[in-house]
């Protein structure tokens, strides 16, 4: 989970403003959330912003960095003087004694010490939640093509009206997963979760496969097939479907149920089958869970976010497939491009003043960049993973 | 097994005696090939010295054909016996006419009678075969003029195969691994069950076109092991669809297994109720290798609503990929001694130990499994795979209990069952579960496990032949045993169910010489009557605790089609026989410490009452050990025979001296008391008919307490016997009957009987008295106060036992009594005429004069069981007839008015005598001591 290349490019070499950062440092990724003053401002205004003039134009970055690997956030942090916008309101905050940075996720607790020690920085705790869910929010009414669906390796991004936006599920899938019922801004209930979600994927996987990283095994199970070790419903039936109660013969009947009769060794299967069983495994089952939850409370919608996820086309799909099975296809699953920075971006827009009605993104689309600091970023979104690094356009106002 | 293991006859370890069953194995297969009629009867042959050969050649040709014919509905009389060999049905070696030889119509006992109709039904899953068969047993021959004239009186039909659609029977319940399926098929070939079943008055012959058998199955692997069944066995499977099966199978189980489901919390066990009319809809959860969640609205009405990939294979799976384990069993069994801690990522590991207070997570909640393995430079190699079971088992546990609660919420589910093989009765398994489900529902859902778990299927595929009649079966027709092996099985995987008792007496010989470390995995010799589930026993491993001990056993169910509900209980479904629950671990192990003491003695006394041969020794100590086992199972796990009550346990013992031919223990002694009680009877009934009629009642009263000392049972009195003869300890015992007794009703009992003032009450019309011991108890306690009433023109019906326990009198020995004691009462002679117990009797007492019409009758019927309790959900048809008209009931002596019935109400007058012989019962029932009386009258409320 290298930061973007580009950052640690543009952070060396062009000194753009910085002006405020927020953290949400989860169980396995510290994701970064921070914003430049563009370096000038003398960018065109957004249309629909004209008449306002005392906003600062600037763009928000995206950085992710492995929980484990910390020092390497903590040098970035450092490098890119991203502490000093601490204060951004008023400049003359950031000479005070005590800085601080809003930071959310369980790391914000576990290392508070380390970042007074490295960086003199405190980091003010904002509820998990809170910032899933402002960060949700803002994204779904602020960015236009934030949220997609995705079937059979179709996105299909998806309009979401504001005024029927309420109430939807979020499931927001770190390590663990939380399920967060929204009912309007600052309004929601965490009513499930699940503790097997992306850290049971990469740390069994890790276990099974010996890869190195979570992209890694991301990518192994590309090449996989499941069928190898998934006990599916044909292998029980002498390759018949069990019609009766709908189930095909590829239906899985046993997430890893082949690896138990046969004479096998873990050595025997191929990293990338048992990569491909574990992710469909654990996306299935997410899916189900989530699509029973949102049944519950009667939520039309359910968007799934975090770090496990990924853009990563597999996962999305299975995801998409178990919400569609299981509601019989009433319900799709959706997605959306930011995935991963909910936490971090709530956190950022948490800082008292301005508040966050003031952060306004222009024109809602992220921006073909370029002035390059950020170069995945393409005006064709639909082409390649969307991987959420790419900053956004957008515009903050003086309260 | 760590009670087995402290047990210093039965804990020693050593070789298994799968070698040495192993050995043996070669030898049979070359038998079964040089003489393939030897091959139906496998189970004679083991190696070992036989108890008599003859039975070995008698079974070999009387089985030889394989019955194919009708087999003999009509009870057995002596002229079925010569029946030739083309309708083999009975082995007849050692068969023994019981009785005298003046009876018309002897018991016959058939020791040696195995199953002799089978019926079977598969359920072929992914990883487990299992296999639920069918064994009919003749009813205990016992066709005595009694019974004729009873079932005449109390206008039963003697053709209770007719009345009765379900035959009595038992039900078996095995498993098998299913990468091993030829030990499935092995046991299956052995035991013949593949061609047993073929009686016409039960389910017609079904063969499929070729003409090969037809056996029910289900599963997958009844579609993929299609071709093997036949090329081996030459049976076609035929296939029932596997959610059919398994929502039958619940079904049945529910409803006809009193106390079949139960609840699991932090590794208590609590059995439930479950009220038949409020049973649907209900979600049953089946976790095999996957997960299916199922609906369920009624017979036959359901609906997959769920499931899950993540199941049993995935852990099974999962965890031999972590681990390395060999087994599923392994598996669990590392579990036990892991911690999850090293490996999921705790809410308290993200937020830095704290709890995430603000959304109800506390920080020992698992926040992702797994996610500790991300984070630290540690290879697989670096767990321990006890780690990583249990992380395993909590993850796909809390998943499967949090999806069922989900779906059983969606569709307004009050029920949630799990069943299938994942659970196996593991504590922790059950534990995680129910945690989740009760975390998940914020308390509101509960998990409950079944205890056949595992068996729906085959069960279900069992109930799919037609006309099985077991749809019509009551809970009260149902009685669960558990024979010799059952504290050995935990529930688990196939063994070898043994076959006769020679086998089972060589079985404990070599567990006692071998120790606990038994594993015998195939069932060379195929079981006769045990059904055991089989004889895995897992090894036990220093201090720490066997993976399965909480895992229930699984016995064999009786179908006992004539038992009925007592129907004068006010109210059967509030009813509990037992006063004293074992689940209180204290009580338990008084209980315990008491039967361990006392078996020695018994021991000797079983083993005189068979001639003190060295056969009658050998079995001695086989019970004993087997006893032993029972108990140090039931101490591990009380729960694993079901819901337990002291009646239970009381039976168990008798059950288990039955098991191996101890058919009646005390019966010199019994003799031997009655005949001394007998001569003295005379003397005792001219001193009462001297007396006032309320000067009588009460010494009758007073009589019937003082002679319930009488009792084998109890400790305390068997040393009494020690010390006088039973005139002098009645005597001595009347004497000391100081008013007011502990508890005292008798005043309003007498006022019941002769009324306040001058007017006499209406007396009863009949009166059942439920009698205990033999001996002084029956003849100078409760024979007096039936003339009594039988005087003042009540009918009164003796209930006793239908077979030993203990000293306790029965109902076939009850006539004779009653005969002899005939002879010098006029009273009783006319009543016992008029009841039909004379007809057979010498009658050439006083001049003849015949005025049975004058006298009501006194009878006896038989109870139903062979316990010293009594479950009056469960009782004879006769006594349930005989039960109608009545409107008083007595209840004398512990078992059946103290340790069971002391709380129960009935629809009529109740009263309860008892001496309390043991000081810890006098405590806690009546805040008394020993040698207490209880008189508890009960008017009608």
């Amino acid at each position: 989970m290298e930061h973007n290349r580009e950052f640690e490019i543009d952070g060396n070499s062009n000194p753009i403003q910085i002006s405020r950062l927020a953290l949400d440092i989860g169980g396995s990724l510290i994701k970064l959330v921070y914003f430049s003053r563009n370096s000038g401002d003398d960018e065109d205004p957004p249309k629909d912003k004209v008449g306002v003039s005392n906003g600062v134009n600037g763009r928000l970055h995206f950085a992710k960095f492995e929980t484990a690997k910390i020092n390497d956030c903590l040098e970035f942090i450092s490098a890119n003087k991203l502490f000093l916008g601490g204060g951004f309101q008023h400049q003359e905050n950031c000479t005070n004694d005590r800085r601080f940075i809003k930071a959310t996720g369980g790391g914000a607790y576990k290392f508070s010490e380390l970042f007074k020690e490295k960086l003199d920085i405190s980091l003010e705790k904002e509820d998990e939640m809170d910032c899933l869910v402002m960060g949700a929010n803002f994204l779904l009414k602020a960015a236009n093509q934030e949220a997609f669906t995705y079937l059979n390796g179709q996105k299909e991004f998806v309009q979401i009206d504001h005024n029927d936006l309420y109430p939807y599920l979020l499931v927001n899938i770190g390590s663990g997963v939380s399920m967060i019922k929204v009912d309007g801004d600052g309004k929601y209930e965490r009513v499930s979760g699940t503790s097997v979600g992306g850290g049971t994927f990469w740390g069994l996987g890790k276990l099974l496969t010996k890869c190195q990283s979570f992209d890694e095994l991301l990518e192994l199970s590309h090449q996989g097939n499941n069928r190898a070790i998934d006990t599916l419903v044909g292998d029980i039936y002498g390759g018949m479907d069990y019609s009766k109660v709908g189930l095909s013969s590829t239906t899985i009947a046993s997430s890893f149920g082949k690896a138990i009769s046969d004479n096998k060794e873990l050595e025997d299967y191929k990293p990338e089958d048992i990569s491909r069983s574990l992710l469909r495994m654990i996306s299935n089952n997410i899916g189900q869970i989530s699509y029973l939850n949102a049944l519950r409370f009667g939520l039309k919608r359910i968007f799934f976010g975090g770090f496990f996820i990924r853009g990563h086309s597999y996962t999305m799909d299975t995801i998409a497939v178990a919400v569609h099975f299981w509601s019989k296809g009433e319900a799709k699953a959706m997605f959306l491009r930011h995935e991963g920075f909910l936490g971090a971006l709530g956190a950022f827009m948490s800082y008292e003043s301005p508040s966050l009605d003031n952060l306004v993104v222009n024109q809602m689309v992220p921006l073909p960049v370029n002035a390059s600091l950020v170069t995945d970023t393409n005006s064709d979104t639909l082409k390649g993973d969307l991987n959420g690094t790419e900053s956004i356009q957008c515009s903050i106002y003086r309260a | 097994m760590a009670g087995l293991k402290e047990d210093p006859v039965l804990g020693i370890d050593g070789i298994t005696i799968k070698e040495e069953l192993k050995i043996v194995k070669p030898e049979i297969d070359k038998l079964r090939g040089d003489h393939p009629v030897l091959e139906t009867v496998g189970e004679v042959i083991k190696g070992e010295s036989l108890i008599n050969n003859r039975s070995v050649i008698d079974k070999v040709r009387e089985e030889g054909s394989c019955g194919q014919g009708e087999r003999d509905m009509v009870p057995l009389t002596s002229n079925s016996i010569h029946r030739s060999g083309s309708r083999p049905q009975l082995d007849l070696s050692k068969a023994a006419i019981e009785g005298t030889f003046e009876e018309r119509d002897p018991t016959i006992l058939l020791p040696n009678q195995s199953d002799d109709i089978s019926h079977l039904a598969l359920d072929i899953g992914g990883s487990l075969i299992k296999l639920v068969y069918f064994s009919r047993h003749q009813d205990r021959l016992t066709n005595d003029k009694r019974k004729k004239t009873v079932k005449e009186r109390f206008g039963i039909s003697n053709g209770n195969r007719r009345s009765y659609p379900i035959l009595g029977g038992r039900l078996h319940f095995v498993k098998f691994e299913t990468s091993k399926i030829n030990e499935c098929l092995d046991f299956i070939s052995s035991k013949q069950l593949h061609c047993g079943g073929m009686d016409s008055h039960c389910w017609h012959s079904e063969t499929s076109p070729n003409g090969n058998a037809l056996i029910k199955a289900t599963g997958g692997g009844a579609y993929k092991f299609a071709d093997l069944f036949k090329e081996r066995l030459g049976i076609s499977l035929d296939k029932e669809d596997e959610m059919d099966c398994l929502v039958a199978g619940a079904n049945f189980l529910l409803k006809a297994i009193r106390h079949e489901a139960f609840t699991h919390m932090e590794g208590q066990k609590e059995f439930v109720q479950i009220d038949q009319n409020d049973l649907f809809p209900y979600l049953l959860v089946n976790i095999g290798s996957g997960v299916s969640m199922i609906k369920v609205d009624g017979d036959g009405k359901f609906e997959r609503v769920s499931g899950t990939n993540v199941g049993g294979g995935t852990y099974w799976g999962l965890g031999r990929l972590l681990t390395k384990c060999k087994s599923f069993d392994e598996l669990l069994e590392l579990s036990q001694r892991g911690d999850n801690r090293t490996i999921d990522m705790l809410v308290g590991d993200i937020y830095g130990g704290m709890d995430y207070n603000k959304i109800g997570l506390s920080a020992t909640t698992i926040a992702s499994s797994f996610g500790k393995a991300i984070s630290e430079k540690k290879e697989l190699a670096d767990y321990r795979p006890e780690d990583i079971s249990l992380s395993l088992l909590r993850m796909i546990s809390y998943n499967i209990g949090q999806i069922s609660y989900l779906n059983a919420l969606r569709f307004g589910l009050k029920r949630i069952f799990f069943g299938g093989f994942f659970i196996r009765g593991h504590a922790y398994t059950m534990d995680t579960i129910s945690f989740a489900v009760h975390f998940w529902s914020k308390g509101e859902a509960q998990a409950m496990f079944l205890r056949h778990e595992g068996f729906l299927g085959a069960l279900g595929a069992f109930m799919s032949y037609e006309k099985h009649g077991l749809d019509d079966l009551m809970v009260h027709q149902l009685v669960e045993r558990f024979p010799m092996g059952a504290p050995y099985t935990g529930g688990k995987i196939h063994g070898p169910p043994l076959g006769n008792l020679n086998e089972k007496i060589s079985w404990m010989e070599k567990f006692v010489q071998k120790g606990t470390e038994i594993t015998a995995p195939v069932p060379m010799a195929p079981p006769g009557t045990t059904g055991l589930g089989g004889f895995e026993v897992p090894s036990s491993k220093g201090g720490t605790l066997r993976s399965d001990a909480s895992a229930l056993n699984v016995g064999v169910l009786h179908l006992e089609p004539t038992l009925e509900v007592f129907p004068l209980l006010a109210d059967p479904k509030m009813y509990e026989p037992n006063t004293i629950d074992l689940s209180d671990h204290n009580e338990l192990e008084y209980w315990f410490t008491v039967l361990s003491e006392h078996l020695s003695d018994l021991v000797d006394k079983a083993v005189a009452s068979e001639g003190g041969t060295e056969d009658a020794k050998r079995r001695g100590d086989a019970f004993a050990h087997a006893f032993s086992a029972h108990l140090a199972r039931l101490m591990e796990e009380p729960a694993a025979y079901g819901k337990l009550g002291l009646a239970n346990l009381l039976e168990l013992r008798e059950e288990c001296l039955r098991e191996f031919q101890f058919v009646d223990v005390y019966r010199s002694i019994k003799q031997r008391e009655n005949e001394a009680s007998l001569a003295v009877l005379p003397d005792l009934l001219a001193e009462l008919d001297s007396m006032t009629e309320e000067t009588r009642l009460l010494t009758l009263i007073e009589g019937a307490l003082a002679a319930n000392i009488f009792d084998w049972g109890s400790r305390a009195c068997v040393e009494l016997y020690h010390k006088g003869t039973i005139i002098e300890i009645y005597r001595m015992s009347r004497n000391k009957m100081q008013r007011p007794w502990q508890v005292d009703d008798f005043d309003v009992f007498k006022e019941r009987m002769l009324g306040p003032g001058d007017k006499k009450p209406r007396p009863h019309k009949r009166a059942l008295l439920f009698v205990d011991n033999s001996g002084a108890d029956v003849v100078l306690g409760m024979l007096p106060l039936a003339r009594e009433l039988l005087r003042r023109g009540t009918e009164v019906v003796l209930v006793a036992n239908s077979l030993p326990a203990l000293n306790d009198v029965t109902a076939m020995e009850l006539p004779d009594i009653v005969a002899e004691a005939a002879k010098h009462c006029d009273i009783l002679r006319k009543a016992a005429e008029a009841g039909g117990l004379l007809v057979d009797a010498m009658i050439n007492t006083s001049d003849g004069s015949k005025e049975n019409s004058s006298s009501v009758p006194l009878m006896v019927v038989e109870n139903g069981c062979g316990s010293p309790c009594i479950d009056l959900r469960q009782v004879s048809s006769e006594l349930a007839a005989a039960a109608k008209d009545a409107d008083l009931i007595i209840l004398e002596g512990m078992g059946r008015a103290l340790h069971t019935n002391f709380n129960a109400r009935f629809k009529c007058e109740a009263l309860k005598l008892a001496m309390v012989k043991n000081q810890r019962l006098a405590e806690k029932l009546i805040k008394g001591n020993i040698y207490d009386c209880v008189c508890r009258y009960e008017p009608v409320s």
